[in-house]
């Protein structure tokens, strides 16, 4: 137990677990949408973070940008690889909707049984990127770790006077984006004409359909906007951490179902308080002990956490959603 | 009668499944049954290489298997016949331990190679003794193994993980200089002995000692207590799969100390893994760079296309000494547990003989340091713990 | 596919089943629990051609034929919690792990805590505690961790236990490899005993080699669970779960307590995976917390749903497909798991009742259907 290092190293821990619960938020608002209209728990959405990761690394390899590139490839290449990986993860997550859950939907299946397809999903995805693709074109894919070029090199851009923190442009882009992000998804769902379907149907879904909302498309919209929040997730996570890997969706998705929990499964801030609370939780407690009990710092905080407020910190549906 | 047409409809519908079902079963006529070769001076035996062949740890496996079956392709039995059969654990012991009976169950198997990882060895060596088959392994570096509860059927071409934390230290004492060193570990059965011994031997030259975990990819609490202990030197007792970003994540955070590496992280895919952060990081391991002289290089590249990988080298030396007991007359399993026991001989990766408890003497093994230079491996300078 | 299952359906075996006289019955079912026990040694064809040991690379079938029933043993007790009570377990492979550890800390002469008895008590260094007294130590041990997750938790809706339990799961595993002078952290206990038994050749009853002995034990372990699970399933306890699985709020205001007959089917489902567990690590003589990662859980759900939930034939049928399936097919090494993908989501959007549903089951699921067709039909 070292809680000096904590005191005395605060600053640039809030700062890592800011950076760490961004993308676990980006990832848990396609957990919270799902879930908020759909009362389902979509866990095949890890592999759709999975596969922006790698579409990222598609766009840079296909352009040619490594580290060294001159500026106006920087930002074209980031730029593209950003649009693409939404394009990309937002299809999957269309494409698991379609084949796992639509035909279970219009036979009534318990809810127990989207679960099974979820898993079946995810497993065929990750095996996708393992075994099948590696298959047929080789390596990079496969059951190794692989490296995305660092096209973005990080620079500290600034550094925190008096507590002396340094700020790399990395960081800007990863908590900036996630912010934005956020704020937009927010607005959309609440301000737009088709945020007001989304909000009816999960508030009551006969009602909606009474007044002429299509919960079918409805249900698309919230597949497609889960899924182009983890593409854009999936940017920030290759910057950050320069590599991706077959499996790399199991844990990250592991811990933003947390973060969607633990803030309010179905509420879209919850979402953003789920996930900077789990990311700044698990820092701190890994700065006092170690890494290795990292996944029981996240459970016993969901558990401790709902136990005094049982259904997650802002606790609210997505269909109230406006408060 | 409809009733009844419908039941034989079901009974010859299943017969047709259970006939598609064995269709599928029979283009492998291999029988399980024992009828190998103890009928005197028939040779005919089969080899068992037992590792994880798939699975995210296959490429530390695999090459070494490759090895052994290039060393059974140039051998000339003149009346033996002798097979190498692949057994894929995936590393795991739960998955190992059937495997390992069938293996020890099956007469016409005269050698295992492996188990190639410290836990489904563990996990199996007690059913091998059971069975009276003599294990060589190829990578199997945990001490426990011959140290705590040896086994007479077990051997192995490695040092143990006590001996290799004794040469890390002394390459980071000697070689590098450092008086600071951060060690890592991963946690694991492989990571987190191995750390040990290096803080042991290191003594007050080790500044901190962190834990992580398999699967993680954000090291951020690991890099702040980094920068705050200034470390001259970085030890990682793990896999390549987080090698890879915690060496990135380093870099990035501008930290310059040299990075060194157990042979968990000695495999072909550490360069491309870890990419331009990975320069000049070194990789200890206890496989000798093959000779100028041998053709193994070679001849490994033309018979699968790629240089020798880990281990490759003590798969085609543990071969051998089966292959040599063969030709010595050895026709049953204890008559080649009782050559193995006695062998010596000068092999690829090190001249071998084993002691009482199955290790390799100790001043016969050859530790090397690999730098890692533009995405290869390449030797830089042995290593030999003062003992 | 679809055929095949027709053929069946016409034969309304259940029917005939319950129709059939007791005698007849009782040989049915004795025949059938003869032929299981006879299985190690099946060899007629064509009907070897089920073992999993007829290619050289393949793997032992009486120890496949051990993981089958032990996964069995898991699936009813799975079944209990998800297909009787309708509570989401995502951590079970927890008390799998516990019953494990039990009878490794305990009963082995590796573990630290046995070392620390020894030195106590100044117990010579072969003393551990004997196999009969671990059974009850497991049994205690995960029954009293699944009465610890499931106070606080049970109160909490479904989706919410789901993430819960997964956690729980998560926590036993990451414990087990960090406490390292309890557990002996990653490395594993070695020498787990075995059940006591007479020596034949120089080995124990139970060794590593004859596995058809661990399976006919293992068998027997699971025959005896079936019983007591079906008198459970047709007693006050199992029609309070159906209740409470149909409607809570219903059941409560009925005088049924949701919450007491709840922490009930968790316990009964936890001292079942414990037990489970306890035959698995006795059998390996080896436990690792690697052996007890996340995905097992899903796995052991997937059984549960595949073969039908609420059934515990359905249960046996998924535990004995998705163990047996994989390990007879191994020649396809690598492209098992994506094919086990496949399946899985093939079989449940064909079949979302299960493969054997329960009857009741399969008429709520009618129900269900016919309401979502009407419900598409209005729109």
């Amino acid at each position: 137990m070292d809680f000096d290092n904590l005191i005395n190293g605060l600053d640039r821990a809030t700062l890592d677990g800011i950076t760490r619960g961004s993308i676990y938020a980006l990832v848990a608002l396609g957990y919270t949408m799902v879930y908020g209209v759909m009362k389902l728990i979509n866990f095949a959405h890890s592999e759709v973070f999975m596969v922006g990761t790698w579409t990222v690394l598609g766009v840079y390899t296909v352009l040619g940008a490594t580290s060294s590139s001159g500026t106006g490839m920087v930002i074209g290449a980031t730029l593209l690889a950003l649009i693409a990986a939404m394009l990309a993860s937002a299809g999957t997550a269309l494409a698991v909707e379609r084949i796992a859950y639509r035909p279970l939907r219009k036979k009534g299946a318990p809810a127990l049984i989207f679960l099974i397809t979820g898993i079946g999903c995810s497993m065929v995805l990750v095996e996708v990127f393992g075994q099948v693709l590696k298959y047929f074109f080789g390596p990079p894919f496969g059951r190794v770790l692989v490296n995305v070029p660092a096209v973005l090199e990080t620079k500290t851009v600034f550094t925190i006077p008096g507590v002396d923190l340094a700020i790399s442009n990395t960081r800007i882009l990863i908590i900036v984006g996630a912010i934005v992000m956020m704020v937009a998804l927010d607005t959309f769902v609440n301000k737009s004409r088709l945020g007001r379907g989304v909000r009816a149907v999960a508030q009551d879904p006969d009602t909606a359909s009474l007044m002429g909302v299509n919960q079918e498309r409805v249900i698309m919209l919230v597949f497609v906007l889960g899924g182009a929040m983890a593409g854009v997730a999936a940017l920030l996570f290759t910057i950050q951490y320069d590599s991706t890997k077959f499996d790399i969706g199991f844990i990250i998705g592991l811990k933003a179902f947390t973060a969607a929990v633990l803030g309010g499964i179905g509420n879209l801030r919850g979402a953003l308080v789920g996930g900077l609370f789990l990311g700044i939780v698990e820092v701190y407690a890994s700065a006092i002990w170690d890494s290795s009990w990292t996944n029981v710092y996240a459970f016993v905080v969901l558990v401790v956490v709902l136990m005094f407020r049982p259904t997650g910190i802002l606790g609210e549906s997505l269909g109230k959603a406006r408060a | 009668m409809i009733r009844s047409t419908k039941t034989w409809q079901a009974v010859a519908l299943t017969a047709v499944a259970t006939l598609a079902l064995g269709a599928c079963g029979t283009t492998d006529t291999g029988s399980s049954s024992g009828d190998g070769g103890d009928s005197g001076g028939d040779c005919n035996f089969k080899i068992a290489a037992m590792g994880a062949l798939s699975g995210p740890n296959a490429s530390i496996v695999v090459p070494s298997v490759d090895g052994a079956q290039l060393a059974l392709d140039q051998w000339d039995g003149g009346d033996c016949t002798v097979e190498l059969e692949r057994f894929d654990t995936e590393g795991d012991p739960a998955k190992a331990t059937p495997v390992a009976t069938q293996i020890a169950g099956d007469e016409s198997f005269i050698g295992v190679i492996g188990g190639a990882f410290s836990g489904e060895t563990r996990a199996t060596k007690t059913i091998y003794q059971d069975g009276g088959i003599p294990m060589i392994s190829q990578s199997a570096t945990a001490t426990d193994l011959t140290q705590d509860d040896p086994v007479e059927v077990f051997h192995r071409l490695v040092p143990y993980d006590d001996y290799q934390g004794a040469a890390i230290a002394k390459y980071l004492l000697d070689e590098v200089g450092a008086s600071k060193v951060f060690v890592i570990d991963n946690s694991e059965a492989y990571g987190e002995p191995l750390a040990d011994r290096v803080e042991e031997t290191l003594g007050d030259a080790m500044i901190q000692r962190d834990k992580t975990e398999v699967g993680q990819t954000d090291f951020a609490p690991t890099i702040a207590k980094m920068e705050s202990a200034e470390p001259d030197a970085i030890m990682y007792g793990g896999y390549i799969a987080e090698a890879a970003p915690l060496l990135k994540q380093i870099r990035d955070a501008g930290i310059t100390a040299p990075f060194i590496g157990g042979d968990g992280l000695y495999g072909a895919d550490f360069g491309n893994a870890v990419g331009d952060a990975g320069e000049d990081a070194v990789v200890m391991c206890p496989c000798a760079p093959i000779e100028g002289d041998s053709t193994f290089a070679a001849d490994f590249e033309e018979a699968y296309g790629g240089a020798p990988g880990a281990y490759a080298a003590e798969g085609f030396d543990a071969m051998t000494v089966f292959l040599k007991g063969l030709e010595d007359g050895a026709r049953d399993r204890a008559s080649m547990l009782e050559f193995v026991n006695g062998y010596t001989g000068d092999g690829l990766s090190k001249s071998i003989a084993f002691d009482e408890n199955g290790d390799v003497p100790q001043d016969q093994v050859s530790y090397w340091a690999y730098k890692n230079v533009g995405g290869t491996l390449e030797p830089e300078v042995e290593v030999k713990p003062a003992e | 596919m679809s055929q095949i299952l027709d053929a069946y359906r016409g034969l309304k075996l259940g029917d005939r089943w319950d129709g059939a006289p007791k005698v007849v019955r009782w040989a049915v079912m004795l025949l059938v629990i003869a032929f299981a026990f006879y299985l190690p040694y099946l060899n007629i064809l064509p009907f070897a051609y089920i073992r999993t040991d007829l290619s050289s690379t393949g793997s032992d079938w009486a120890s496949v034929l051990f993981l089958i029933v032990v996964y069995m043993i898991v699936a009813v007790g799975l079944n209990v919690v998800i297909g009787l009570a309708g509570l989401l377990d995502l951590g079970y492979v927890g008390f799998y792990a516990l019953g494990a550890y039990s009878i490794a800390l305990f009963g082995s002469t590796n573990s630290p805590v046995v070392g620390a008895l020894q030195s106590r008590f100044g117990f010579s260094e072969e003393w551990a505690v004997p196999f009969a007294v671990c059974i009850p130590i497991a049994i205690v041990m995960s029954l009293i961790a699944g009465v610890f997750l499931g106070a606080p938790t049970l109160r909490l809706r479904g989706d919410y236990l789901a993430i819960v339990t997964l956690g729980f799961g998560e926590i036993i595993r990451i414990t087990a490899r960090n406490l390292d002078n309890v557990t002996n952290g990653a490395a594993g206990i070695t020498q787990v005993p075995v059940p006591p038994g007479p020596e034949i050749d120089g080995r124990n009853f139970f060794n590593t080699i004859d596995a058809e002995r661990w399976y006919w034990l293992a068998l027997t372990v699971l025959l005896l669970i079936i019983f007591l699970a079906r008198r459970l399933e047709h007693s006050r306890v199992g029609r309070a779960w159906l209740a409470i699985r149909e409607d809570e709020d219903a059941a409560s205001v009925m005088g049924v307590a949701g919450f007491k007959f709840k922490l009930w089917a968790f316990a009964i489902g936890a001292t079942l995976g414990g037990l489970a567990g306890l035959l698995f690590g006795s059998k390996q003589q080896y436990v690792e917390p690697n052996a007890f990662m996340v995905n097992l859980s899903f796995l052991f759900v997937a059984m549960v749903v595949i073969g039908g939930s609420g059934n515990i034939f359905g249960a046996l049928l998924g535990a004995f497909l998705l163990t047996y399936l994989p390990e007879r097919f191994r020649a396809f090494v690598d492209w098992r798991p994506f094919a086990f993908g496949v399946a899985l989501v093939a079989v449940m959007i064909l079949r979302p009742q299960g493969l054997v549903p329960s009857r009741r089951r399969a008429r709520e699921f009618e129900d269900r259907r016919h309401e979502a067709e009407e419900a598409a039909a209005d729109v």
